[in-house]
């Protein structure tokens, strides 16, 4: 781990510091608020924990890049537009999980598409229709859908920039 | 994945040498793209503790797997433990080399060997591995994680949502941009954005604005930025988060003229 990895949290402990100084009622609302996200993720991050293990137990590199590499194609886009779709809780939680799947070589833009797609929500969508009406909603999740792919193709074409290879396709 | 590999010669052509220490180069190659690096290697003049130094070198260089014929165990196990995959009795080209890494022919081997030394079913050290490699990506991502948590907290609390019904004008494009906003500051579950759009909606807000705040909600996060700059990178994250924020402000006047709704 890096020695300066623990200056974020560190920075905004202080923040809460000096803020609990100022005005205590809202920073222990802070704290609670804070104290509720964490329960909230604890599962998500159990989860994505126990699938990091299975990705280091049974996927390889060969597998990461066959099937989420920069040459899996439209396979690999429903892959992690899948996986993306059906992963729950907070973003942050699958980051960890994030990370292993591009040790393994899973592609830039196979990453941004899973963020993205997380977007898209089918077991909401009766709640959302019951909101906004079937209309919207479906609209909605399609474009949802798009926004991710093309923000991931961004993201794809930055990290093909990055490398100075720019005879790779983006995904 | 970038791999490590003694060589004979500064191309993908030379032959895998034995021994880390007394290697003529040291070649570094992105399984990916080909892309290699190759670094003069101490040969065979040097001391002892040279292997070391070539090891050091190729972790330096991002190496995360080291192909060889042979390695001393203690420098094997102390990179294991770091997280360095380490493969044995590599022979040949080093193009051959990668593509069989590429192919996982050695992953096979290594399960096999793992399969004929231990006889439980579960192969027990191909799972302690697998832990302790998910163990070590999981904690080195607390930190960030931590602090995400609490910056969490102090945005629900310092950030009424109420204050967000001031800021829109029923301006179709200020509400788009406000609602896309408003978006990447608040964090939570996507059902937390439809109560929030509803209830905007009743209090007289466009459709613009709310499409786009459910929009930012899940898909931009400032909040979360820290994170995913820590894990992915500055290039990834910022790019990401710009990209989708500026195919928000797009979408959302497509949503809204497709979905038949006003303004």
């Amino acid at each position: 781990m890096k020695k300066t990895a623990w200056a974020f949290p560190l920075v905004v402990l202080v923040l809460y510091l000096v803020l609990w100084v100022l005005t205590p009622d809202r920073t222990g609302r802070a704290v609670m608020a804070a104290a509720h996200v964490l329960g909230q993720v604890s599962f998500p991050l159990l989860l994505a924990f126990v699938m990091m293990l299975l990705l280091n137990r049974f996927v390889t590199p060969a597998h990461a890049t066959r099937f989420l590499g920069r040459k899996s194609g439209v396979l690999g886009v429903l892959l992690s537009s899948a996986a993306g779709i059906v992963s729950m809780g907070p973003v942050y939680a699958w980051y960890p999980f994030l990370a292993s799947l591009r040790e393994k070589g899973a592609s830039d833009f196979h990453l941004a598409n899973f963020l993205g797609q997380r977007a898209v929500k089918p077991v909401l969508l009766p709640l959302m229709i019951a909101y906004f009406g079937w209309r919207f909603s479906l609209v909605f999740s399609i474009v949802s859908a798009f926004i991710a792919i093309l923000a991931a193709t961004v993201v794809g074409g930055l990290s093909r920039a990055g490398t100075g290879n720019e005879n790779l396709p983006p995904f | 994945m970038k791999i490590a590999m003694p060589v004979d010669a500064p191309n993908l052509d030379a032959q895998v040498e034995n021994r880390l220490g007394t290697a003529s180069y040291l070649l570094v190659v992105d399984t990916e793209t080909l892309d290699f690096e190759a670094v003069q290697g101490p040969s065979g003049t040097s001391g002892p503790g040279s292997g070391i130094q070539v090891v050091s070198m190729a972790v330096g260089m991002g190496a995360e797997a080291v192909l060889c014929g042979y390695i001393a165990p203690y420098i094997a196990q102390t990179l294991e433990k770091s997280g360095i995959r380490i493969i044995r009795a590599v022979r040949g080209r080093a193009r051959d080399a990668v593509e069989e890494f590429q192919r996982g022919d050695f992953d096979r081997t290594e399960e096999a060997e793992a399969q004929h030394g231990e006889e439980s079913p579960v192969h027990p050290a191909l799972w302690r591995g697998a832990f302790q490699r998910a163990a070590r990506q999981f904690v080195g991502m607390l930190p960030v994680l931590i602090g995400v948590i609490l910056l969490v907290g102090l945005f629900q609390a310092f950030f009424p949502r109420q204050a967000l019904t001031a800021v829109f004008s029923k301006d179709p494009f200020w509400d788009t941009l406000w609602g896309a906003c408003a978006g990447i500051l608040l964090t939570g579950n996507p059902v937390n954005s439809y109560v929030i759009g509803q209830t905007l909606l009743d209090m007289g807000v466009g459709l613009c604005g709310v499409t786009a705040l459910m929009l930012s909600w899940v898909g931009v996060g400032l909040v979360q930025l820290p994170a995913e700059i820590g894990v992915l990178g500055a290039r990834f994250a910022v790019g990401r988060n710009v990209a989708t924020f500026l195919l928000i402000l797009l979408a959302v006047p497509l949503i809204v003229g497709l979905s038949g709704g006003t303004w």
